[in-house]
Formats: structure tokens, C-alpha cells, sequence
């Protein structure tokens, strides 16, 4: 230790707490400005950032707290979403009970309130907080499964009885409990009507691998929620030059296979999610799609899908195992050009 | 003590919105139209955005006021 080192006057001399010999700090630690350097000596404390936010300063404190790019910590909860929504309660909680380093906010109140409750009483809030948000939510899909089922009519009467009985209620002092229930159910059921949500194929995992024409279904394949599998290599593309195919899904993963040596002529829709037919991708919400119109090039499908809500493959490839969801190795690799490339090659033959 | 009961406004404006969430639903269901997910999204953002503002506007905690 360097006797000469000056000792630097901080907040905590004034502090009960404060040892009676002020330690010096580290030679490494130097300030490195002429100011004194408060809070220096201050073991770090995790602060919820209110300069570096875009929901509550959860991420932007963490990155200060472990000094790193905050952008690490808002990736990490948004892919822990993604994986079962743990991050989304640790963001919560966090936001609920760690302070601002600047003024309080509204977490930061309901934070103080809750902590001021008592522990148990906090623990016994949070739990049926989480259960009400839940309870919303399951409301909000009950409305969407419902609409989906063909419940359509129904489900939008409750929804106009709930809302007269919340107007009539307002004459007797109102009713604000109804709003959030009521709103769950008009959002669930006015999503599922919108995406036209169709759940009355079935439920499960559908595959189909029909050997030839006669035996595809005249209105095509159908599935409710799920995975709806048609492979065609298995057909005698030399007799069957032209071959017309419709399938529809509610809400998954619609996959349609085809030889590499076919020419895909395709109209799809996909309500929200993504289309992706030979190689070309498209997604979003209402996504339309056409590819290979006009082509009349022979052995050729002609193929009308759709999917509500999901995903819908048709992959030109000989070789493409049907139970990965992508083209190469492992469920998340998509090579789209190899697929574009052999579309291109199917349609432009003669 | 008597307890006097007045309208609670968010209560009827909200009420409102949501029946006329549930015609709209109503009709879409029945054929009359369709609204593409884009424009349901933006009819039920601006449904709960209204009633939030209301709740804000007209504020209070209900129509209750003991006297």
C-alpha cells in the first residue's frame, strides 16, 4: 500500500457506518478527473436504467450492473419468450423490484407497495396477478378456439350481452371488472375470425403419401391445428403429367413435397406466418402468394393452399426428410436457394 | 348513511366499445364481411386504446360515492 496515495474524501464519511479510517482507493481505481468521484467506494448496486430503456430499464441496468452491451440482455429475453416465457417473468419481477436510478417510476411504486405489504402478502399478489394475466389470456384463446370451432355467431353474442350489460351497469355505479374479461374475449374472437381460424379439420399430425391420383381427395387435404404432410414423390409423375392439390390448415405447419424435376404452380395464403414455396419466401400477416403461374412447363402441380396461422412449406426435393422441419441439418437450417434453383430448373423444362 | 349511486362513464363508454366489438365480430362471422387481420388489429387497437384514454380522461374509481 502506498502511504503517499491521497485520501479521497467520499459520501460515506458523513455515514454512521463509515470505518474510522477512510481506506484510500486502489491504485488502479484512481478517479481520473480533478472531481471527487462519489459513490466510488459504494459497493455497484443494480439499478434499472432510466436513460437506457425501451420498456422499464431492466436490460440497460443489467448491462451497466455486468457492464456489457445491454443489447445481450434485451436479446436474451426476447428469445427466452420465445422458450417458455421465464424471461419474461424474471423481466417483470425485476422491473417490479429493482429501483430506478432515476425518478420512481410506476413498477417502482407498485414495487414499494408491494414490498411494504409484507413478503407473503407480496408473494400471495404476485400469484394472483399472474393467475388474473392468465386467466386473460385464457379467456382471449378460449374466444379464438371457439371462433375457430365455427362458434363464430355465438361467441360475438356473448361479447355484445357482456358489453350492454357493462352499459346498463355504468347506471348502477358500473362494473370496471368486466372490461378487462370482456376485451380479452372480443381480441381472441375478433383475431380468430379475422385470420379465419378453422379448426374443424382435426387436431394431430396428418401425413399423407398418396401413389396415385385417384386417390387424393377431390377437395384436397384439411387439418385443424397441427402438421399437415402430403408427399407426392411417390407418384408416377410420367403418367400423371398434371396434378392438382388443395390443402388447408388452421393454425401449424402445412408441408408439401414434391420431386425436384416438378414445377410448382402455386397460389397460397397464409393468414399470419410465413409461405415458403420452392425456395420463395414470403411472411407476415395475409400473405398471398403466387409462384410458377403461366408456366406450363410438364410433370407440373397445381397446388391452391392455405393456412391460417403457421407455416407453409412446398419444398422441390427428392432427398428432404419429411419429419425435419427444414431442408438441411437440424430444424432451424433454411438453404431457400437450392430450392429456388430447382424450381427454376422444373418450370423452364419443356 | 345513504349511499348515492351515479353513472360511472368508463363503464358505459366501455360497454359501448365492446358491443360494438361483438357486432362487428357478429357480422364478420355471419358473412357480411371480412376484415383482414391488418384492419382487425388496427379496429382492436384503437377499441382498447379508447378505452384506456377514457379511463384516463374521465378517471375516478367508480360511481360509487358514499356520503
Amino acid at each position: 500500500m502506498n502511504d503517499d496515495t491521497p485520501i479521497m474524501p467520499g459520501p460515506e464519511a458523513d455515514e454512521p457506518t463509515a470505518p474510522t479510517e477512510p481506506q484510500p482507493p486502489a491504485p488502479d481505481e484512481a478517479p481520473t478527473s480533478e472531481q471527487p468521484d462519489e459513490g466510488r467506494d459504494r459497493p455497484r448496486r443494480l439499478l434499472r436504467s432510466s436513460s437506457d430503456r425501451v420498456i422499464a430499464g431492466v436490460a440497460g441496468g443489467l448491462g451497466d450492473y455486468f457492464g456489457v452491451d445491454p443489447i445481450i440482455f434485451r436479446i436474451g429475453f426476447v428469445l427466452s419468450i420465445l422458450f417458455g416465457g421465464l424471461g419474461a417473468l424474471a423481466y417483470l419481477l425485476l422491473a417490479v423490484f429493482v429501483p430506478t436510478d432515476g425518478d420512481p417510476d410506476a413498477a417502482q411504486r407498485l414495487g414499494g407497495r408491494l414490498q411494504g405489504t409484507g413478503f407473503w402478502r407480496a408473494v400471495g399478489l404476485v400469484i394472483i396477478g399472474i393467475l388474473a394475466i392468465g386467466g386473460l389470456f385464457g379467456l382471449a384463446g378460449g374466444a379464438a378456439f371457439a371462433v375457430a370451432l365455427g362458434w363464430g355467431v355465438p361467441t360475438a353474442i356473448v361479447i355484445i350481452v357482456i358489453g350492454a350489460l357493462l352499459a346498463l351497469l355504468a347506471f348502477r355505479g358500473g362494473a370496471r371488472w368486466l372490461i378487462p374479461p370482456a376485451v380479452a374475449l372480443a381480441i381472441g374472437g375478433g383475431v380468430a375470425a379475422a385470420a379465419n381460424l378453422d379448426f374443424r379439420g382435426g387436431i394431430g399430425e396428418r401425413t399423407y403419401n398418396p401413389t396415385s391420383v385417384a386417390s387424393i381427395p377431390a377437395d384436397g387435404y384439411r387439418l385443424g391445428v397441427g402438421r399437415l404432410v402430403v408427399d407426392l414423390r411417390d407418384l408416377n409423375w410420367q403418367q400423371h403429367r398434371v396434378v392438382d392439390l388443395s390443402t388447408s390448415l388452421g393454425a401449424g405447419q402445412s408441408n408439401v413435397f414434391v420431386p425436384k424435376r416438378v414445377c410448382v404452380v402455386a397460389t397460397t395464403h397464409v393468414g399470419a406466418g410465413e409461405s415458403e414455396v420452392a425456395g420463395d419466401v414470403n411472411s407476415g400477416a395475409d400473405v398471398n402468394h403466387s409462384v410458377g403461374t403461366g408456366a406450363s412447363a410438364a410433370p407440373r402441380l397445381v397446388l391452391d393452399s392455405s393456412v391460417d396461422m403457421g407455416q407453409l412449406r412446398v419444398i422441390n426435393s427428392d432427398n428432404a426428410d419429411i419429419n425435419t422441419p427444414g431442408y438441411g441439418p437440424g430444424p432451424l437450417h433454411v438453404d431457400t436457394a437450392p430450392q429456388r434453383a430447382a424450381e427454376a430448373r422444373a418450370c423452364a423444362a419443356k | 348513511m345513504r349511499r348515492e349511486v351515479k353513472l360511472d362513464p368508463v363503464s358505459l363508454a366501455s360497454g359501448v366499445v365492446i358491443a360494438a366489438l361483438g357486432a362487428l365480430l357478429l357480422v364478420d362471422s355471419a358473412g357480411g364481411l371480412h376484415l383482414s387481420l391488418g384492419w382487425m388489429a388496427v379496429v382492436l387497437t384503437a377499441a382498447v386504446g379508447a378505452i384506456f384514454m377514457l379511463s384516463g380522461l374521465l378517471g375516478g374509481s367508480g360511481g360509487k360515492n358514499p356520503e
